[in-house]
């Protein structure tokens, strides 16, 4: 009996540790270590080295899209002045025509074709609705040389009439503030620190030196951003086209928006320039019949086609110029934003 | 006595196989599709399947279609009917479409002629504002054909006091809609003779 019970002893004693051997956790390397064991696709481009490419420590600003609009105001001064006995009475009657600058190279007054096809409208500065805020303030009559005079004198015995034509170039500044947040998406997918740049506002009689950038880094505009992506607008334009569909008694009215982006990527430490591509998305809407239904398209969605279509392009361009190495949705991508994530002491953590 | 008997009871039978001839209607029957069609030299059924057959299967082995790692998208263009005769050219197209199609090898996209349901059925599901949007097939996603098949089929018509003879050529081309190369292009002559 004591035999039987010192060999119940011994057995409940071996399956114990028998027991505790299997639950104990088999031996698994720590999480950081297999991500270092699996490097991220490696670059081409030398200037990115993978160093560089190691994320959690590579930040990257993004810029606001640039743009410089450029207009010329062509001005039309008609000045009536009153001569009697000794008196001289002058009235000016100014007119303003805004104009982008191609059209009015184009214009009448300048002494180009097509005048009366111009979308013009002409504002009479004289009257003070007319000079409310935000028109354009009265030009001072600038008379171009390479412009006939297509002033003509009136004289009577006291009365005096002369006409004035000129223009006046009207440029501003500024950036667009809707397009560049897909692009910043992108870069964050892609594993990159996205930093907050500061906005950039155009000074009174601002010149191109608004689209100096090495000046804003200097300025730390940037923060501790290691790249700053910035781009500058080329050309946008709406447009509004209806055909024929071949077959069908039907047509189709597209109205798009369409975006070109000249693109830099600037190293803030050594100011070289990484990557340098031209992008472009357009935003389109189709309605089948739509011009006989008075359709209007929604600009709204046109603007987030476009944005989400330009983003896309920039991808494409970054991953030819193998400033994003890891394609969205990659084995390397997400090791990359795992390990910032991981790493990242900003990170929210929930242990479970 | 006898003899007339007799001749009543023909006249009965043959009165009863008279009514029923009458009554039994014309005869119907049905026949093999693909059996050959000979009733005049005119443009008929075995013609039809003739082309359709000839120019699926060269159509399948040309470097196109069969060197393509997906299978190319493909539309319908006009066959030009250039004979004297009427014929239906969609019907040849039509057989030729549905035999590629049960290749695998070919998609199609929809023709000209068919352009009107399709646009229809867009128009509906985009512009009534009916339908649940994550089921809506939107427009601007219909896929463009790589290529298209036109063709035209001509013929030679010669009779004398005893003979007819007709010949049909059926020629098909396959072109590159992007570059405007003639992928692929064969023809199928046919020979009819009928005597009086």
């Amino acid at each position: 009996m004591q035999i039987s019970k010192l060999t119940v002893l011994c057995c409940a004693s071996a399956s114990f540790a028998l027991l505790l051997g299997c639950a104990s956790k088999p031996l698994v390397q720590p999480e950081q270590a297999i991500v270092g064991q699996v490097p991220a696709d490696p670059p081409k481009n030398p200037v990115i080295n993978a160093e560089a490419l190691k994320t959690e420590s590579k930040s990257i600003a993004v810029t606001d899209i640039y743009f410089k609009k450029e207009g010329k105001n062509l001005t039309y001064i008609e000045e009536t002045r009153t001569t009697t006995d000794n008196s001289t009475n002058s009235v000016i009657t100014p007119k303003v025509i805004e104009v982008d600058a191609d059209k009015a190279n184009a214009s009448a007054l300048t002494g180009g074709p097509n005048s009366s096809a111009l979308p013009v409208k002409f504002t009479n500065l004289a009257d003070p609705s007319a000079t409310a805020p935000g028109t354009a303030a009265p030009p001072t009559p600038v008379q171009d040389p390479a412009v006939p005079n297509s002033a003509s004198t009136a004289s009577s015995a006291n009365t005096q009439t002369q006409k004035k034509s000129g223009y006046q170039s009207n440029i501003e500044y500024g950036e667009l503030r809707y397009l560049a947040n897909p692009i910043r998406g992108l870069l964050i997918k892609s594993g990159y620190k996205v930093v907050q740049a500061k906005p950039s506002v155009a000074t009174p009689n601002q010149g191109d030196e608004y689209f100096d950038i090495v000046k804003r880094i200097k300025a730390g505009d940037f923060g501790d951003a290691s790249y700053v992506l910035y781009g500058v607008l080329a050309e946008i334009s709406v447009t509004d086209n209806v055909d024929d569909i071949p077959g069908t008694k039907s047509t189709s009215q597209q109205v798009a928006l369409e975006v070109t982006v000249d693109f830099n990527v600037v190293d803030t430490q050594t100011n070289q320039i990484v990557a340098s591509f031209i992008a472009s998305g357009d935003g389109k809407e189709v309605r089948i019949d739509g011009k006989d239904n008075n359709f209007k398209p929604s600009m709204a969605k046109l603007m987030k086609l476009a944005s989400l279509d330009l983003a896309e392009d920039v991808r494409t361009h970054l991953a030819d110029q193998n400033f994003i190495t890891n394609n969205p949705g990659s084995a390397g991508q997400m090791r990359n934003l795992k390990r910032r994530l991981d790493d990242d002491p900003a990170t929210l953590k929930v242990y479970k | 006595m006898k003899i007339s008997h007799q001749t009543f009871h023909l006249s009965i039978l043959s009165l009863a196989m008279g009514l029923l001839v009458a009554c039994s209607g014309p005869q119907v029957r049905y026949g093999d599709a693909k059996q050959i069609e000979t009733v005049n030299a005119d443009y008929g059924s075995t013609d039809l399947q003739m082309i359709a057959e000839a120019m699926t299967r060269s159509l399948l082995q040309s470097k196109a279609i069969s060197g393509s790692k997906d299978a190319p998208i493909v539309t319908l263009a006009d066959v030009k009917n250039k004979t004297s005769e009427y014929i239906d050219t969609r019907v040849i197209t039509d057989k030729i479409r549905t035999q590629l199609l049960k290749s695998g090898q070919v998609r199609f996209a929809v023709s000209i002629s068919e352009m009107q349901n399709q646009t229809e059925e867009l128009k509906r599901q985009n512009q009534s504002g009916l339908y649940k949007n994550s089921t809506i097939s939107k427009t601007g996603n219909m896929q463009g054909a790589q290529y298209r098949i036109e063709g035209s089929i001509a013929s030679i018509v010669k009779t004398n006091k005893d003979v007819k003879d007709v010949y049909y050529v059926f020629n098909l081309n396959l072109i590159n809609n992007e570059s405007g190369l003639i992928e692929w292009a064969d023809e199928k002559e046919i020979r009819k003779t009928a005597t009086r």
